[in-house]
């Protein structure tokens, strides 16, 4: 009786994950064998392999959306972001751990309300902001939001992770004369390197991905990042199926080369960072 | 390195003893300040940066809900900003649009909360307790969708359930006679969107159950189905209770996430047939940047998705302290 039981649970676990893995690998699988049609093939055959293998809709997308300028951009506000949220949140984090301060309660706990705050709730504020301080269309203008979106995480995560640093190491450290930020220098960014790793990984999907903020905050081309790109080949060149899906493979390629670079550590960020507010 | 040592274990009570009492109150008070200065050093470029973007916007979006700024500089003498009370918020309940974007959100909670974080549990649930083969890939499937670009999974989902994408296809091949009306029929465009939203972000709360259940012994299951226990039973009694704290802090994330979802449907939909996949979140874009903007109504709408969000987190941590005192 248990055994039949069993058996059936089993037949419908298989199948919720082969729902899962069919879901994720096939429209992969059609969108990379697509992008090697020409859009005259696509149009009559749009489910088998193509009869003629092409490449050319990969250079001719690359050079119509402009991906070289929007490699470059997205690159910048990705790494200049997360290496800000990370300094900053180690240097904070240390702070609130380590010295005491009537302050700690209320400044602390801003940032670990921010946590829920979405893009969406300072998205307009945040464009009349720049607009009033001239902001838009300039780098900084992009990525100071984006350094002040990954701050509240990032500030909860270090600041947990320093406190459970013993005390007597700074202590000791402070007896023999060292200053607070030669002290954050040389003892806790070393032994904080796992939460460090662990925020920068969390920003850098964050970053890479996000879409809303560049595209309310920059007009100009020259600024934009890939999201918004790949989302003009759905939009003006959308009947050009070749270009578009070659793009859509070019946008996907990065993060899936980052996610088996850094799988397990992607699988531990993404565990520590589902952090209450 | 002898002496290092020593300092170290003196460091919290042995100096009082050797300092005597006046050198020792200057050199505190001079560390005290060093102290504060250092503080502030550390603390400020943070508090800088998360105040300026994040935390004074979003107090400024509520004062602006509550006027009929619409663009050009706050203070002008030519067209000064009016205090216009709630009228911005009678504007949004009263639009059909909202109503339409509320209706949808609510369907993503729904998925996200009945659906993802279910679905992630059993699957982590039965991938640590080794109850299937293949576990690494199966977990890799299952989360990989949601590193990917959400505007590139938006595209390539709304290609494939598009007329000239597989989907149709397959359809046709089974029923020549049937036609993809998905997107274009206002009933059914919001079913791929959930669709693909449940299959998108059930990879988060699967690592986040994952990492957690691998912090119980497994000993603790072998020892109460030793006593008898179904896999079943052990799962409810001992796993379950175990995790509630988990699961409130997935709902909570799932919910802040819900009212987020603004990329994917921006990408697959953009709010149509006629605006009604739309969500609070295009909702506001909507208000702001498409057509006349008005300001006024946008940051009432993004005040009210603020609100929502802390109402059910609030209602969600009511409901976890009714249940767990029950328990008790």
């Amino acid at each position: 009786m248990r055994r039949e039981t069993s058996r059936l649970t089993r037949v419908l676990l298989y199948s919720i994950l082969l729902t899962f893995t069919f879901m994720t690998l096939y429209p992969v699988f059609w969108l990379i064998v697509s992008s090697f049609k020409t859009t005259q093939e696509f149009q009559v055959n749009r489910l088998g392999l193509p009869r003629r293998w092409t490449c050319q809709n990969y250079p001719l997308a690359w050079k119509i959306g402009g991906f070289g300028h929007l490699f470059t951009n997205s690159i910048i506000y990705t790494v200049g972001s997360t290496a800000a949220v990370v300094l900053l949140s180690l240097s904070a984090g240390f702070a609130f751990a380590k010295i005491r301060s009537r302050a700690t309660p209320f400044l602390h706990g801003s940032f670990v309300i921010g946590i829920l705050l979405s893009v969406e709730a300072v998205l307009i504020p945040l464009f009349l902001m720049a607009n009033a301080a001239g902001l838009t269309d300039t780098r900084l203008g992009i990525l100071l939001p984006y350094i002040g979106m990954g701050m509240p995480k990032g500030i909860y995560l270090c600041t947990e992770y320093i406190k459970s640093i013993p005390d007597s190491l700074v202590e000791s450290a402070r007896i023999d004369g060292a200053s607070y930020p030669k002290i954050l220098a040389s003892i806790i960014a070393p032994m904080a390197k796992p939460v460090a790793t662990t925020l920068a990984i969390l920003n850098v999907t964050g970053v890479w991905n996000e879409f809303m903020l560049v595209n309310v905050l920059t007009s100009k081309t020259s600024l934009k990042s890939l999201p918004i790109g790949i989302l003009k080949f759905s939009g003006a060149l959308s009947s050009d199926y070749g270009k578009q899906l070659a793009a859509l493979v070019v946008g996907m390629l990065p993060m899936l080369i980052f996610y088996t670079i850094f799988r397990n550590q992607i699988t531990k960020g993404v565990s520590a960072g589902a952090v209450k507010g | 390195m002898k002496a290092g040592d020593a300092a170290v274990g003196q460091g919290r009570s042995g100096t009082a003893e050797i300092s005597p009492g006046s050198v020792r109150r200057t050199k505190m008070s001079g560390a005290r300040r060093e102290e504060r200065w250092a503080y502030v050093l550390l603390v400020m470029p943070a508090v800088l940066v998360y105040w300026a973007v994040m935390a004074f916007p979003a107090f400024f979006s509520v004062g602006l809900s509550l006027t009929n700024y619409n663009g050009g500089p706050l203070w002008s003498s030519m067209n000064p900003v009016k205090f216009v009370g709630l009228s911005n918020y009678v504007k949004m309940l009263r639009d059909p649009f909202f109503s339409i974007s509320l209706k949808n959100n609510t369907y993503i909670i729904l998925v996200s909360v009945f659906g993802q974080i279910p679905l992630g549990f059993i699957l982590a649930y039965v991938l640590s307790r080794r109850l299937v083969g293949m576990r690494d890939f199966f977990q890799g499937m299952i989360y990989v969708p949601t590193v990917i670009s959400t505007i590139v999974v938006g595209i390539l989902w709304q290609s494939i359930f598009s007329p000239y994408g597989p989907f149709t296809e397959i359809m046709h091949k089974l029923n020549p006679a049937w036609e993809n009306t998905l997107f274009t029929n206002p009933r059914t465009a919001m079913i791929p969107v959930l669709v693909v939203i449940l299959w998108m972000y059930t990879g988060t709360y699967l690592i986040v159950f994952l990492a957690n259940l691998q912090k119980i012994d497994p000993e603790v299951i072998e020892a109460a189905k030793i006593d008898g226990a179904t896999e079943w039973r052990a799962l409810r009694h001992i796993i379950l209770p175990m995790l509630s704290g988990v699961i409130v802090t997935s709902a909570i994330l799932a919910i802040s996430g819900s009212l987020q979802s603004f990329s994917l449907i921006f990408a697959m939909t953009a709010g149509n047939p006629a605006r009604r996949t739309s969500v609070l979140s295009l909702y506001m874009y909507d208000a702001a940047f498409r057509g006349a903007p008005d300001y006024g109504l946008a940051n009432a709408i993004s005040t009210f998705i603020v609100a929502l969000s802390l109402a059910l987190i609030a209602l969600l941590k009511f409901v976890e302290n009714r249940v767990g005192g029950r328990e008790e």
